[in-house]
């Protein structure tokens, strides 16, 4: 069944999916001089977004099916445990983001699919870390009783108006108290992307990230099994807290290396898979094309007793099955 | 001759959390840092942790010596020595003669045994965690 979504709606909740790899904190790290200069430059960047010209000439076109057929990919986890990333600065792959003095990387809206170059710490002509903590980093808490469930169908090839993708999603977990957090997904599939493609809502076997251009740069340039974007819901004990939020959710190859530090593109290791999903902590503004630094209400307290603003956990004890 | 090594699996049953306890009481009795000049002479216990280690990462024991492998972690862990398994070939060696083994998933609270009665020194891993270093090394050295 095909789901109608306005245009200018996903368009503005894909930005902000991608949008989720410093939020705010890029753009204050352009040195510009308050919340109003702030806001303009948003809205400067995201009128360039280089993908537009695509929305526009597709924005009344039947989605495109995917050469060769439906492709439906069931992903489980039914014990064990997670790794839930926490606030991190987030190393800085010369593979990726260049040097100083050869920058990469920067183009796009901050935070979406670009690390401005005043968020990028410098030392010795090279970059090092974020300047401020983002979702992507080493730090993390391993967490018990992680449970995953996930049905895919990549059906729809492009980025339309509309979508015939299929993503159902639900995945928990517990913290040492017993505490249960829980995401689902989907709603709703973000059925295009505004400065890079969402394939409507699902895509398999893509590479993304990285030097891509597909996502934050923040992450390794992976290859994807599968992966979707669409509108869910979050719950602590059994309760939803937090609705509508945007939800990413990814299988791909092994990113993740000794300690469980996030690796850079050399230190993949491609014959491992894991999970990723995230909740970033921003939110679109429904039809008007832009998105808002929204923390997500995940009920799970920080050591320094604040709320953890987003979820991005990993799953590695995986069932994978996938076929036409 | 030599015995082929063998090995075992013990998945915890609900009820079972009393019999771990008491295993991992005797766990910790036991010298888990042996070295070729204070070899344990009974069963040895090497746990798997939520930081992605074998816990002691390297060890020495006699041939004839069953190690358990005990998961202390809320994750699932898996005690590999199989080259056909590894991402990285350097992760797993086996010495002339051993077989491979391979514990498969184990959850909580789970063990593995293993018997080793061939001398040498094992390389092994854990299949979800090798690329995050979970490598274990246990040298058998021959009985007098």
């Amino acid at each position: 069944m095909s789901v109608k979504t306005p245009l200018i709606a996903t368009f503005s909740g894909v930005s902000a999916l991608l949008a989720l790899s410093v939020s705010g904190v890029a753009i204050a790290g352009q040195g510009t001089p308050n919340d109003q200069g702030k806001a303009a430059m948003m809205a400067k960047l995201e009128s360039l977004a280089p993908y537009k010209g695509y929305l526009e000439a597709h924005s009344s076109a039947q989605p495109q099916e995917l050469l060769g057929g439906p492709l439906a990919v069931d992903v489980s986890q039914d014990s064990g445990g997670v790794h839930v990333a926490l606030p991190d600065n987030r190393e800085l792959d010369p593979a990726v983001f260049g040097t100083p003095e050869t920058p990469r990387a920067f183009g796009g809206a901050p935070g979406v699919n670009g690390v401005p170059l005043p968020a990028r710490g410098v030392e010795d002509g090279h970059y090092t870390t974020m300047k401020e903590k983002t979702p992507f980093g080493d730090a993390n808490v391993v967490m018990g009783n992680g449970k995953l469930k996930l049905h895919l169908v990549d059906r729809t090839a492009t980025d339309a108006a509309a979508t015939e993708d299929e993503a159902k999603f639900d995945a928990s977990w517990q913290d040492k108290d017993g505490n249960t957090y829980e995401v689902r997904c989907c709603a709703k599939m973000a059925a295009h992307g505004v400065d890079y493609p969402t394939f409507g809502g699902v895509v398999t076997n893509h590479i993304l990230h990285g030097s891509s251009r597909i996502g934050t740069a923040l992450m390794p340039t992976e290859y994807t099994y599968a992966a979707f974007w669409g509108m869910g819901e979050i719950l602590k004990n059994g309760k939803v807290v937090d609705k509508p939020r945007l939800v990413h959710g990814m299988l791909t190859e092994y990113v993740r290396t000794t300690d469980y530090k996030l690796g850079f593109d050399k230190d993949i290791t491609p014959s491992r898979r894991h999970f990723h999903l995230m909740v970033p902590p921003v939110m679109p503004v429904m039809g008007e094309g832009h998105y808002e630094k929204k923390p997500v209400q995940t009920g799970f307290k920080l050591p320094n007793g604040m709320e953890l603003p987003f979820w991005h956990v990993m799953f590695s004890n995986l069932d994978i099955q996938a076929g036409r | 001759m030599e015995r082929e090594d063998t090995n075992a699996v013990h998945k915890p049953r609900p009820g079972a959390i009393g019999r771990a306890a008491a295993l991992l009481v005797v766990t910790l009795a036991l010298p888990l840092s042996a070295c070729a000049g204070n070899l344990p002479s009974q069963p040895v216990t090497v746990t798997m942790t939520n930081q992605l280690k074998f816990q002691p990462a390297e060890i020495t024991v006699p041939a004839g010596t069953t190690i358990t492998w005990k998961n202390d972690s809320v994750l699932v862990h898996t005690v590999t020595a199989d080259p056909g398994k590894a991402a990285r070939a350097k992760d797993v060696a086996l010495p002339d003669g051993a077989k491979t083994f391979d514990s498969g998933n184990l959850d909580p609270d789970a063990t593995f045994s293993h018997t080793f009665t061939i001398s040498g020194d094992y390389r092994y891993f854990c299949q979800p965690h090798e690329a995050n270093g979970m490598v274990g090394v246990v040298h058998v050295q021959a009985s007098h």
